[in-house]
């Protein structure tokens, strides 16, 4: 009782107890795409959204619960909602606020999917967004218009790995009265929790980190409870008379989640993209050790940093932690426990060295994925880039000797020699 | 709904309905530091049933405006003056925690028309200790914080929660970051204050109701026990779980409730 429970405990416990039938130590998969009503007014209370309840697992569904109030406790947030896919959790914050004529401020340096969202499919819908550089919070400012509904970008960028000043910008957004919704998929709460820093919503793939095994793919959004939606004018989807329920204000009714409720209502019943039991048990069985997947992260990160920055194969290595990293004092100030685990380096001799190294490397898997527990490396410039000339790589802020590492959890020996077997063979190359 | 009362903008929550005094009316009060939102799942619930449901945001809580009442009594009064604004003459009053003291002495108050009385997490008296006095003061965040963890059982701590994806803690303490930051402070003062409890449990001629938790460490089992004990009559129901009984246990509470005003039909 009032026990107020620390990290590592509510990654294993936060959002389950056993019940009392079963006796179930395990989150049990409720594999059921329905539930049956004790009686017609239960029924009507649930779609009437009287009270809490499962309908339908398209809207809700228990073990999908246990994660989103595991998520909640681990942020800190006031509720939190599962769905299909990280880019689905991004679509449905941003459909759920933005409605034709609407502005977004974004960073411009983050996910293809998350740039592409913004720049090319929302306009299509009358939403459109200024793109800002993410570590600049006065260029942020300056984008802000009198019809901008919120402002989007990730703590820590894909694939730059620039950090963004949370502190900062959140003050900005506050000031403004315009929510701050971070991508914090590559930090996880457990080197980060962006409502501490004044962030209002986060969203997150769970493919990466908290699943943690690269089985299942997922997403989330948490819902800090922290934002004033009262101004109708602005925020007529979350405070405004939704077109069902009697019209209902989720603001009124829900004050601090909201947007979790209106999110559920329309997103999840218009849209869809519902996360399957399964793949929510998938992933609470990795957010379970987070806590030690992540030190393990961190701590192999900044070996094979040690490893790259002084190995004479390597042109130049980047990450936050390593001082020669811009945002490096930033880093240090809201990520303490290491800046994640992605390390991106170039290789002596362009892009075919990157080839040459990615096709002779056993152990480091080469794939599109970041956030395994495994060793995952890509080289742009040969894979998702090939198209582009090196020119047209730089304007888009990519080196074609760019490898991008993903640090698993192996022995660090072993990854290092295995880089060693990449290096010798781009020696070979280089003769 | 939002009204101008007393020269204040006020809000009252009505379940998702239109007001209708011609019906009966359910009049929901929070408890200290709180506001509407700790009856989400009652308001909208009792609305749809076909009652008229009022829960008003007191004085500087919630979307309310004004200046927080600074006792019990002042609380009543507040309530009591609304009702005969908003023209409600049936009314069965429902409070939670301090809600319940504002109940008793608005039993005084407003004899008349009174249908029932309903007790949830409540006693005669909220004694309050001095450390947290203190808090609310200097640190009205820090104080709300605490008392929302050792408001609520097991499922604030384990993130249990009957609504799919929301977390007691988290939507708690936001609820009560919404109110002036003056407001709990005078709250629990006019709790700790308040002293004519017995007198007015005593004095209850309606049918009344109590929906005790078992571990509530706020208004502990041992004191609301003994609370009922003072009611003539008093239906008395205990549920498993921490003193935010109506997010905590909604469904019981409400089909509680639910039995209760059909028996007064
Ligand atoms: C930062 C970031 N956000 C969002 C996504 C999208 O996640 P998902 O693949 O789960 O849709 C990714 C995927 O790589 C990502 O790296």
């Amino acid at each position: 009782m009032s026990e107020n429970y620390k990290f590592d405990t509510l990654s294993l416990h936060a959002g389950h107890i056993p019940d009392k039938e079963t006796g179930s130590r395990a989150v049990p998969i409720y594999q059921t795409t329905s539930y049956v009503f004790n009686s017609t007014e239960e029924a009507a209370s649930l779609y009437n959204m009287e009270v809490g309840g499962h309908l339908y697992t398209r809207i809700s569904n228990p073990t999908v619960a246990a994660l989103e109030q595991r998520l909640a406790a681990l942020e800190g947030g006031a509720s939190a909602l599962a769905c299909s896919s990280g880019m689905a959790a991004m679509h449905l914050v941003v459909s759920a606020i933005c409605s034709s004529g609407d502005h977004i401020v974004a960073s411009s340096k983050m996910y293809g999917a998350n740039i592409n969202l913004l720049q090319h499919t929302m306009p299509r819908f009358g939403v459109n967004t200024d793109f800002v550089n993410p570590n600049d919070p006065e260029a942020i400012k300056r984008a802000i218009k009198p019809n901008t509904k919120l402002v989007f970008g990730e703590v820590i960028g894909n694939p730059g790995l620039d950090i963004m000043d949370v502190p900062e910008i959140s003050k900005i957004c506050n000031s403004k009265n315009i929510p701050l919704v971070l991508d914090a998929t590559f930090n996880t709460p457990y080197l980060m929790q962006p409502f501490k820093h004044g962030a209002n919503i986060i969203v997150h793939s769970l493919t990466k980190w908290l699943g943690g095994h690269g089985i299942a793919i997922g997403g989330a959004i948490v819902n800090g409870g922290n934002f004033d939606w009262g101004d109708k004018d602005k925020f007529p989807t979350i405070s405004g008379p939704h077109f069902a329920l009697g019209g209902i204000s989720f603001w009124e009714e829900f004050g601090p989640s909201a947007l979790i409720a209106k999110i559920r209502a329309e997103g999840m019943y218009n849209f869809g993209p519902s996360l399957s039991p399964t793949n929510a048990f998938h992933l609470m069985q990795g957010i379970e050790t987070l806590p030690l997947r992540m030190k393990k992260h961190i701590q192999n990160t900044h070996s094979i940093l040690d490893f790259l920055v002084n190995h004479e194969m390597v042109e130049w290595v980047k990450h936050p932690d390593l001082e020669t990293h811009p945002d490096h004092e930033v880093a240090k100030r809201i990520l303490p426990k290491g800046s994640g685990s992605i390390v991106a380096f170039g290789i002596k001799g362009g892009r075919e060295a990157g080839k040459a190294f990615i096709e002779s490397v056993q152990l480091a898997s080469h794939l599109a994925n970041v956030g395994d527990a495994k060793t995952l490396l890509i080289h742009p410039g040969s894979t998702t880039h090939s198209h582009l000339s090196s020119e047209a790589m730089k304007e888009g802020g990519l080196t074609d000797d760019m490898i991008r590492l993903s640090v698993g959890l192996e022995d660090i020996n072993d990854i290092t020699k295995d880089f060693e077997r990449g290096f010798r063979a781009v020696k070979k190359l280089n003769k | 709904m939002i009204i101008n009362f007393k020269g204040a903008k006020t809000y009252i929550g009505t379940g998702g309905k239109s007001l209708d005094v011609t019906k009966m009316t359910l009049c929901f009060l929070h408890g200290a530091g709180q506001n509407h939102l700790s009856f989400i799942q009652q308001a909208r619930f009792f609305a749809y049933k076909g009652y008229s449901v009022v829960v008003p945001d007191m004085p500087a809580h919630g979307f309310s405006d004004g200046n927080p009442c600074k006792s019990i009594k002042e609380n009543a009064e507040w309530i009591n003056d609304l009702l005969v604004e908003l023209n409600i003459k049936d009314v069965v009053v429902i409070g939670h925690s301090q809600g319940c003291l504002v109940a008793l002495e608005l039993n005084r108050i407003l004899k008349s028309s009174f249908e029932a009385l309903i007790f949830v997490a409540g006693s005669n008296e909220i004694p309050v200790n001095q450390f947290l006095l203190e808090l609310s003061k200097e640190n009205p965040q820090k104080a709300s914080q605490m008392m929302v963890t050792w408001g609520h059982g097991i499922d604030g701590d384990m993130s249990i929660n009957k609504w799919p994806g929301h977390s007691h803690y988290g939507e708690g303490n936001n609820i009560m970051c919404m109110n002036k930051p003056t407001a709990l402070r005078y709250d629990l003062h006019s709790c700790n204050d308040y002293s004519d409890g017995i007198d007015a449990a005593k004095n209850i001629k309606v049918p009344a109701l109590a929906v005790l938790a078992k571990n509530d460490q706020m208004t502990p089992l041992k004191s609301g026990l003994k609370f009922v004990e003072l009611i003539k009559n008093c239906e008395t129901h205990t549920l498993d779980c921490g003193h935010f009984l109506p997010s905590e246990r909604p469904m019981e509470l409400n089909s509680i409730i639910n039995s209760f005003l059909l028996k007064l039909k």
